[in-house]
């Protein structure tokens, strides 16, 4: 029997004037990282570098369930609302967050539309955190695909939008991590996917907001992989390039979902990305 | 230019050794489509999954046409075209060494999926794409099939 390091538990945050009870996990001590799921999932992506010890060593991760995902409830009224995530409302539950668990100034890693928000709050937020890590993260994609797909009476969405992204997994991924990262997309609520590719796929904000991102006092880290078909390497670079001082790492042999679909090819990238984070106490000096 | 026999002789002998190569890779796919016909027959997971696919899907390969039809998760038939009267639900247009890097066991990027021959502009897909999508599972496993078992992946 082998009992993990992980804890989980809930806070409840007030977001656009009401409460919600946000689920988060967490294990590791000192330097905290927030860490963002991708869309259609939820904080078990990143279980695996939770369970690190080397990395906890010396972080304290944290990941939360955004509401409607995981074990974060919808809002009161749920039944009758349809969907949608913006920009406006993301930002303002990461930065809940933050505030509620009292955090000073960590490191916002996030992945897919976890890594845009990561992007849009190094632009509108910087004083909040200490460095970004953005993962499998660009300034904008159009979607090539039809989004309604995946909300719809005659089919099972959650089935379907597992097979779409299948596509971005990596042939190298181990079998049985590619089969637990589809798992969530398969377990996602009715319309949840569709609503985060509503705002990861039409809200191009982000495109003039790159330049003012002020990576002397925030550094900003992109990784991607080269399976990542919704986030190619070409787009991450036109977004690095787009940032001054930003840095990009290119990963051969992994996909969208790195630190789920194969953790050990993540590892020693996100290990590489927190090295390049200058703690808050080291910036002043 | 001047035409003599011998010059004729050899280019009927070029002709026909390209056609013969054009034959030799129609009949290669065709045998891959056979393959992947009786694998789908001993991987019961599929079957499951197929269970309620009962459609015709054309494979467009480099402009040579093999229609396979399915009936209730199984292959029943693997037809090679030109056909103008065989009706399909949605067809993957392709080309042969896009496809020969799809069935390798661990392909390049872009090659590794049906979307991402889309993607990168080597496939292309045609029809009723919301059948395909939500058959998605099951078709692209099916055509997976080809790769080395102790390597597939959806």
């Amino acid at each position: 029997m082998s009992i993990e390091p992980i804890t989980g538990r809930y806070v409840t945050a007030t977001m656009s004037g009401a409460p919600r009870r946000i689920y988060f996990e967490e294990a590791g001590q000192g330097r905290p990282v927030i860490c963002l799921h991708t869309a259609g999932a939820d904080t078990r992506q990143w279980r695996h570098l939770m369970n690190d010890a080397e990395i906890t060593a010396s972080y304290r991760l944290i990941a939360f369930d955004m509401p409607w995902h995981g074990k974060s409830l919808p809002p009161e009224g749920f039944e009758t609302q349809e969907y949608l995530l913006t920009t406006e409302a993301y930002i303002e539950t990461v930065l809940a967050v933050v505030d509620c668990l009292g955090l000073d100034r960590p490191v916002l890693a996030g992945c897919s539309m976890g890594g845009r928000i990561a992007l849009q709050i190094a632009a509108l937020h910087p004083e909040k955190f200490s460095g970004f890590i953005a993962i499998e993260a660009s300034d904008f994609q159009p979607a090539w695909y039809d989004i309604d797909w995946f909300h719809r009476p005659d089919a099972h969405g959650g089935e379907m939008g597992a097979a779409l992204v299948s596509a971005n997994i990596s042939p190298f991924a181990p079998n049985s991590e590619r089969w637990n990262t589809l798992w969530m997309f398969m377990q996602s609520g009715p319309g949840v996917f569709r609503g985060d590719l509503s705002f990861y796929t039409k809200d191009d904000s982000l495109i003039p907001r790159l330049p003012t991102i002020d990576t002397a006092k925030t550094p900003v880290h992109i990784i991607v992989g080269a399976y990542d078909l919704t986030c190619t390497p070409e787009d991450a670079e036109r977004t690095a390039n787009a940032i001054p001082g930003a840095t990009l790492a290119v990963m051969d042999e992994l996909g969208h979902f790195p630190m789920s679909e194969h953790p050990e090819g993540f590892r020693p990238f996100f290990v590489d990305a927190l090295e390049k984070m200058p703690s808050p106490a080291a910036k002043t000096t | 230019m001047t035409h003599t026999l011998a010059g004729m002789a050899d280019g009927f002998a070029i002709v026909a050794a390209f056609a013969q190569l054009i034959n030799a890779w129609e009949a290669k796919v065709i045998d891959t489509f056979t393959h992947i016909q009786t694998r789908l027959e001993v991987t019961p997971h599929l079957l499951r999954l197929g269970r309620l696919f009962s459609e015709t899907v054309l494979i467009e390969v480099g402009g040579d046409e093999f229609y396979l039809t399915f009936d209730k998760g199984h292959i029943v038939s693997v037809v090679e075209g030109p056909s103008r009267k065989t009706p399909w639900r949605f067809a993957l247009r392709t080309d042969s060494e896009a496809l020969t890097k799809f069935w390798q066991a661990r392909p390049e990027p872009g090659f590794h999926d049906i979307f991402g021959l889309v993607k990168i502009g080597r496939g292309r897909v045609d029809g009723d794409i919301l059948n395909l999508v939500k058959n998605l599972r099951f078709f692209k496993e099916v055509l997976t099939l080809a790769r080395a078992k102790e390597e597939l992946v959806a």
